[in-house]
């Protein structure tokens, strides 16, 4: 089953992938109707720690705690795409998935598919309707520096391993000139901004 | 092979869910004295707050059907016969069997069982209470209850009826709500939070000394501190009982080890099943959803031909129910204490040999699953644990991932 990967050195905190996933979320699934929406669904987060962003979402865990918690029958795993998905018909917002959540991905509010007017869970689906006509999830679709990518665990992580022991023993790839510069700024522009607060 | 379940709760529907999807064509017949398809008891006080009634039905309306078994409902069964294989309900009707899946559950206790006999009077535990209270409620126009108990059921109870629009009145002999999953510093902070945000009229210290009757209706209640209220419902939460009684004889429940098996052909699981603390090891009744399911899994698993073995229970609950304000608990409250507490947020660790021995969350649901990874791998947490505690942003485990200092005031 393909995943959504985070590498968060190429995050830029641009927080395209959480303008996606909102627009992707909302009923009227254009930007415009997110203005002043307080329903707004956003299922990723990026979390800005000093120059480094982090973008937070659910993992579809296999095997889930959330999933094996449900008591509410609102949880299930998608067959197609390996998703664990959210029925918020039969969420009754009890919180046993968040309480055993290692990764803060389920929240609480009011959103556009909440029924009844009061909050249920909401979480990342995967945008698993979408992957079923072959598209791949709207944050990853909207990542504009690599940060997000979408693909099978085991080829990544070995293309991964070879990478960094070839950075390891010869010294070579590793990160982009043009890369390691712009984060090195970024370390400075934020250890300035930290001094002067102080 | 044949396959009969006492019991139709969380743990049977698991199990023979799990058994189905595994492959299992044998038959199977399930047990309830209760008429419905298999429904969660954490969602039935929705219904009383008003919400539809098939969402109670947490696998679906057509359960029975869907997976092919014989339901025996309106069945109680009374005893259960291991030399025969056979299980005999009050009705007199017996039913052999091949695996016997025992999950019977709990049952309400009540202070006096002759309060029952009045119109008004209810316990809180199966979709029958709900029925019958969410019938009084539209044919009198109840506007208000009084629930004596103020545990996890009996508060999710008033706060339930509270939903719905009633006046409640929380009666509960503790000092605090919720004192089985909170220590006093938790529970009395709590509990004040929990009257603000609600509306409830808690009384503490206190019971429901007797009930007031007339032409065997409720009229009201009088309470140990004298005050009578005058009520036409009255929801009694004061506590379950296992129903081990046609297995054991008695009332205390049925110890199962890591198989859940009490002999080679009869499985315990859910409510009723004593079982070892996954982290503390104690021998102990753990009766929520979580262990359940897990145990039934296990359960179907095992029968399936699978090697696997249950791993113990966790006593972790969350409380959250109709208002933003969680309250969450695992472990024993004992040990070195560190807590944080600020505005509508109370946290507290408990530790023992730098390990998490117990904690309590109330007011927001972060950090929660992060505590109970932590809590039930025992990892050891250093000094770590007190700028956690203070992360009210969520960035606690990036910062310390970039060897940066919490951002927020840490405790010390």
């Amino acid at each position: 089953m393909k995943k959504i990967f985070v590498d968060y050195r190429k995050c830029v905190a641009c927080k395209s992938c959480e303008t996606a996933c909102a627009v992707a979320h909302h009923p009227g699934g254009s930007l415009y109707g997110l203005v002043g929406d307080r329903k707004t669904q956003v299922n990723v987060r990026v979390l800005g720690v000093e120059h480094e962003a982090f973008p937070v979402s659910c993992r579809h865990c296999d095997p889930a705690a959330c999933l094996a918690a449900c008591p509410a029958g609102a949880l299930r795993r998608d067959g197609h795409t390996g998703a664990v998905v959210l029925n918020p018909e039969y969420c009754k917002a009890c919180a046993m998935c968040a309480m055993v959540c290692p990764f803060d991905a389920i929240s609480f509010k009011v959103v556009h598919r909440s029924p009844f007017g009061r909050e249920t869970a909401f979480k990342c689906d995967l945008c698993h309707e979408d992957l079923k006509e072959g598209k791949v999830p709207a944050c990853v679709t909207a990542c504009h520096s690599g940060a997000l990518i979408f693909c099978e665990a085991e080829p990544l992580r070995a293309r991964r391993a070879v990478e960094h022991l070839k950075v390891y023993l010869l010294g070579e790839g590793g990160e982009p000139p043009l890369f390691a510069h712009y984060r090195e700024l970024r370390r400075k522009a934020f250890a300035r901004r930290r001094e002067s607060d102080s | 092979m044949k396959i009969v379940t006492v019991g139709t709760g969380m743990a049977a529907a698991e199990f023979v869910e799990t058994l189905r999807q595994g492959g299992f064509t044998g038959e199977i017949v399930m047990f309830s004295d209760e008429p419905y398809a298999p429904y969660s008891p954490c969602v039935i006080p929705f219904f009383l707050a008003g919400e539809p009634l098939r969402h109670v039905f947490w696998k679906g309306e057509d359960f029975y059907t869907r997976h092919g078994v014989t339901a025996r409902l309106s069945e109680k069964v009374v005893e259960v016969d291991p030399a025969r294989r056979l299980v005999r309900t009050e009705r007199g009707v017996t039913e052999s069997y091949d695996r016997l899946f025992y999950a019977a559950g709990a049952s309400s206790w009540f202070p006096q069982t002759d309060w029952l006999d009045t119109y008004g009077v209810h316990g809180f535990k199966t979709l029958g209470d709900m029925e019958a209270i969410d019938d009084q409620i539209r044919q009198e126009g109840v506007a208000r209850a009084v629930v004596f108990g103020g545990g996890f059921i009996g508060t999710d109870a008033a706060l339930a009826l509270r939903h719905r629009g009633l006046q409640v009145t929380l009666v509960h002999r503790n000092n605090r709500l919720l004192s089985q999953m909170t220590d006093l510093d938790g529970g009395n902070f709590a509990t004040r939070k929990l009257a603000e945000k609600s509306g409830l009229d808690i009384r503490l210290q206190t019971r429901v000394a007797d009930i007031l009757r007339e032409d065997g209706r409720l009229k009201g209640v009088e309470l140990t501190d004298g005050t009578r209220i005058e009520t036409s419902l009255l929801v009694v939460a004061t506590g379950v009982t296992p129903n081990s009684a046609p297995l054991t004889g008695g009332n205390g429940g049925i110890a199962v080890a890591e198989d859940l098996l009490i002999d080679p052909l009869i499985c315990v699981a859910g409510d009723v099943a004593v079982t070892r603390h996954a982290v503390d090891g104690r021998q102990g009744l753990h009766a929520t959803a979580p262990n359940a399911l897990q145990q039934a899994r296990v359960a179907a698993r095992r029968l399936l031909g699978e090697e696997v073995s249950f791993n113990g229970s966790i006593n972790t609950n969350v409380l959250r129910k109709h208002l933003d304000f969680p309250v969450i608990s695992a472990g024993r409250f004992e040990g070195e204490a560190v807590t944080f507490e600020r505005g509508d947020l109370f946290r507290r660790v408990y530790l023992l040999e730098d390990r998490i021995n117990g904690y309590m969350l109330v007011g927001d649901i972060r950090l929660s699953g992060y505590l109970y990874d932590l809590y039930l791998s025992q990892k050891t947490v250093g000094k770590d644990i007190r700028g956690m505690l203070a992360d009210t942003r969520g960035d606690w485990y990036y910062r310390s991932v970039m060897g940066l200092a919490p951002a927020g005031a840490t405790i010390s």
